[in-house]
């Protein structure tokens, strides 16, 4: 592999030409290392193993508070199956110290942040290295704990001050800036299921435009009973379903940014999103509008409309919204056969935050351990979130050795 | 055509709920004025704070205001939003039926996301147990409906996405909405930042022992720290050549900006890094620090903030510095509003010819040094670069640089 581009038509180093009545082809950017936690365990390499079983268990049904690791934060939790994150070993990575202060979101997105940045050996200038972090609202568990003691202490100003910073959603991604010493771009957006699809499309902006070179940009999404109540009173998981969590970081720069003969896992091209709402417009007018952005999305990438690419949806595990996104895909790919089609929701469950994230993960795994289908070049993510948000990224596979 | 890889991209409307008052008309005019938007805290209830003054917009009911969405779909932040939005569309002569490009974008910045929606599912979780939330009150919590809520409420069709990088969010939302435009990756954006006061905002700020006693007197000898404060500030951007050919009234052009992250410590602010956003978002806007005519500062009133935040413009301005004020001594801390406010105001600022005051300032802090904070009430300026800035829990820096566009 020589990490120069891998889909020649869509390689240019700057904002091209305006393409036939539509936005101009994207500028790609390397994907060259990743941090991954989920419920397939840690990397690449536990998420193939697990994508090669035959069928990956939908998580423990009945009353899950027997099956709820006491890591995870909260008390009496629902009865909902949910899919812990697994391999997970925060002390192995972040070491003691001031562990206890940090929420589970923090240790993840720390931890997948401090062993991505590893596995990229070059070294890059702290000031123009950044991070994008993709949440629904941070820490669930950390403002559960902060929001209740204002109802239930003697005062309602009798928190834990030294809390506060970590109730916010951009906790993680702070943190972690001070652990690695990074001082260039720090940016967290929420979004739902769209959070992750966010901060890879911000991520790439803010290459594209100059304002950092190189970024880890991902999602996160903690289990904690708070969220667990959520999903449950919602009613928005699939019965078969399981609520799950994770973290996937990815270690982005500017394509060829990295010099000749750099390894790259992959490449991301164009990362598009729009909006339908769901009220006025619908379901249809949102699966719709996401099969639009599918198309702009493989056109700006430089890929025929009939490109065989493999689609790693993003809805699976949510109900309603599953078809929705089934026929936006149908609309825009047609029929997708079972061999290019990438099934994360029984591999990881409902990661919301984390989703598109790891949705990427996934891809990767199928390409890094030889399961591309033939002809296989490129991947689809998609995502759709409840308030009407759309969003689908290009993957593109690195050239076969 | 000219180039989509490099245009300019200017501010045609603005939107505004605070508390000064319900639309931008209302905000400017008490910013001109000095008045102040802070009182009782209505939107929790105070009882067993020590400190229970908030900047909270007043008399504001989002099916006034919301024309297209039903309210109680969302938050109140998104509502406070949606409301801007609105507002702010219609400033820019872009209210009528189909009138909006297609492809409009939103980009919102919010610290606390739907804090007030979380606190109202807390307090009925604690009061009845979890078994009594509902799904309409779940879904009023996600933060990133903040932006959704204005995309619906204009129906809007391209990209709907909320900033969390809290008090910082507004310059971040308002940065990225510049470079889509720039760029040709958008052709026309709502951008700003809204939050909504809240329970826990409060009592955070007060168990850090950062509120002030009365009002914020940023920059002030005696200054004791923030008022908790909420609002919606929405700024409509298109391309330079689109106002132009529509001849739209064009308040200022997005010059460019800056970010860069402590990585120090999660509270206290770090003068080396803030400096070095400024340089950045200079060399980004292509200006020089002889060229910024006023800086609408964090100021957020608290000991460690003002006294890093003006050594820090000191390292990159030295001598030389231009004046620079706090809106927050008007309206208080409106956290991931504050900098689209900034922004707002800084517009306001270019167009009509004024500067902005710090207006409960009664002696400036001499460990400053030698500065000009425009105490009192406004000015009248010609100003024609202003610089915004936008700091953050987290170490979030982000730097806007506004321009004047001669007739």
């Amino acid at each position: 592999m020589t990490g120069s581009t891998l889909l020649a038509p869509a390689a240019s180093a700057r904002p091209a030409a305006r393409e036939e009545g539509g936005a101009p082809a994207v500028a790609p950017v390397d994907i060259l290392g990743h941090g991954v936690f989920s419920a397939a365990g840690f990397g690449p390499e536990a998420i193939a193993a697990a994508q090669s079983r035959p069928s990956a268990p939908a998580g423990a049904h009945g009353d899950a508070q027997d099956g709820v690791p006491a890591e995870l934060p909260g008390e009496g939790w629902p009865e909902l199956a949910v899919r812990p994150v697994t391999g997970f070993d925060p002390v192995a990575v972040l070491g003691r110290k001031g562990l206890s202060r940090l929420s589970r979101t923090d240790q993840l997105v720390m931890a997948a942040c401090t062993l991505a940045a590893d596995a990229v050996a070059a070294p890059a200038a702290q000031a123009r290295t950044g991070l994008v972090l993709g949440t629904t609202v941070g820490s669930s568990g950390a403002q559960e704990v902060f929001f209740r003691d204002t109802f239930v202490q003697e005062y309602p100003y009798l928190v834990n001050p030294s809390a506060f910073p970590g109730t916010l959603m951009n906790s993680a991604a702070g943190k972690t800036a001070i652990r690695l010493g990074l001082t260039g771009v720090n940016a967290t957006v929420s979004g739902g299921p769209l959070a992750a699809l966010h901060a890879l499309r911000y991520a790439r902006t803010a290459l594209v435009n100059g304002h950092a070179d190189r970024l880890l940009a991902g999602g996160v999404e903690e289990l904690s009973a708070a969220s667990a109540w959520a999903w449950r009173q919602s009613g928005a998981l699939h019965p078969a379903a399981a609520l799950g969590e994770g973290c996937g970081i990815f270690v982005l720069e500017r394509a060829g940014a990295a010099g000749a003969g750099r390894g790259v896992l992959g490449q991301l091209l164009a990362c598009e999103t729009g909006y339908a709402d769901p009220v006025t417009e619908g379901p249809l007018g949102v699966a719709g509008r996401l099969a639009a952005v599918v198309r702009r999305a493989l056109r700006r990438s430089g890929l025929p409309a009939d490109e065989p690419v493999a689609v790693a949806p993003g809805a699976a595990a949510r109900r309603g919204w599953s078809a929705v996104e089934r026929r936006a895909l149908r609309t825009a790919l047609g029929a997708v056969p079972a061999d290019r089609l990438v099934r994360t929701g029984a591999l990881f469950g409902e990661t919301y935050g984390a989703s598109v994230a790891l949705q990427l993960a996934a891809v990767l795994a199928r390409w890094q351990s030889g399961a591309a289908a033939p002809g296989e070049r490129a991947a689809v993510l998609t995502a759709v979130g409840p308030d009407g948000s759309v969003g689908a990224a290009v993957i593109a596979r690195p050239d076969p050795r | 055509m000219p180039d989509r890889a490099s245009r300019r991209v200017v501010v045609t409307g603005l939107g505004a709920v605070s508390g000064l008052g319900l639309g931008t008309g209302a905000l400017i005019e008490g910013i001109r004025q000095g008045r102040s938007g802070i009182g009782p805290a209505e939107q929790f209830d105070p009882t067993g704070f020590e400190h229970t003054l908030a900047g909270e917009v007043r008399g504001f009911d989002p099916a006034e205001h919301l024309h297209r969405t039903a309210p109680e779909r969302w938050g109140r932040s998104g509502q406070l939003a949606a409301a801007a939005g609105r507002m702010a569309v219609a400033d820019a002569g872009l209210d009528g039926p189909a009138a909006l490009p297609d492809g409009g974008v939103s980009c919102f910045g919010t610290t606390n996301g739907e804090s007030q929606a979380v606190e109202h599912a807390v307090a009925r979780w604690v009061a009845e147990g979890p078994g009594a939330l509902e799904p309409a009150q779940v879904g009023r919590t996600e933060p990133g409906n903040i932006a959704s809520a204005v995309s619906a409420e204009l129906g809007l069709t391209g990209e709907a996405v909320t900033f969390g990088t809290a008090c910082a969010a507004g310059n971040y939302a308002i940065g990225y909405a510049y470079d889509l435009i720039r760029a040709g990756e958008a052709d026309f954006a709502v951008c700003g930042g809204a939050d909504a006061s809240n329970r826990a905002t409060h009592a955070g700020f007060h168990a850090l022992g950062a509120l002030a006693e009365t009002v914020p007197r940023p920059f002030d000898e005696h200054r004791d720290g923030i008022v908790t404060a909420e609002g919606g500030a929405a700024l409509v951007l298109e391309p330079l050549d689109e106002a132009l050919r529509r001849g739209a009234r064009i308040y200022a052009e997005v010059l460019g900006y800056g970010m860069t992250c402590d990585a120090k410590h999660m509270t206290n602010p770090n003068a080396a890094t803030i400096a070095e956003c400024v340089r950045i978002a200079h060399a980004n806007a292509g200006v020089t620090p002889g060229d910024v005519d006023y800086i609408c500062a964090h100021g957020t009133g608290t000991r460690a903030n003002d006294v890093t935040e003006v050594g820090a413009v000191r390292e990159v301005f030295g001598a030389a510095l231009p004046p620079i004020s706090s809106i927050k001594s008007m309206l208080g801390h409106t956290m991931g509003a504050a900098a689209a406010f900034g922004a707002l105001v800084s517009c306001a600022a270019l167009h009509e010819g004024f500067l902005p005051p710090s207006a409960t300032l009664r002696t400036v802090d001499p460990a400053l040094g030698e500065v000009d904070v425009v105490p009192g009430t406004a000015r009248a300026a010609a100003p024609r670069v202003v610089q915004n800035h936008g700091f953050a829990f987290g170490g979030n820096n982000a730097v806007l640089l506004l321009g004047k566009v001669e007739a």
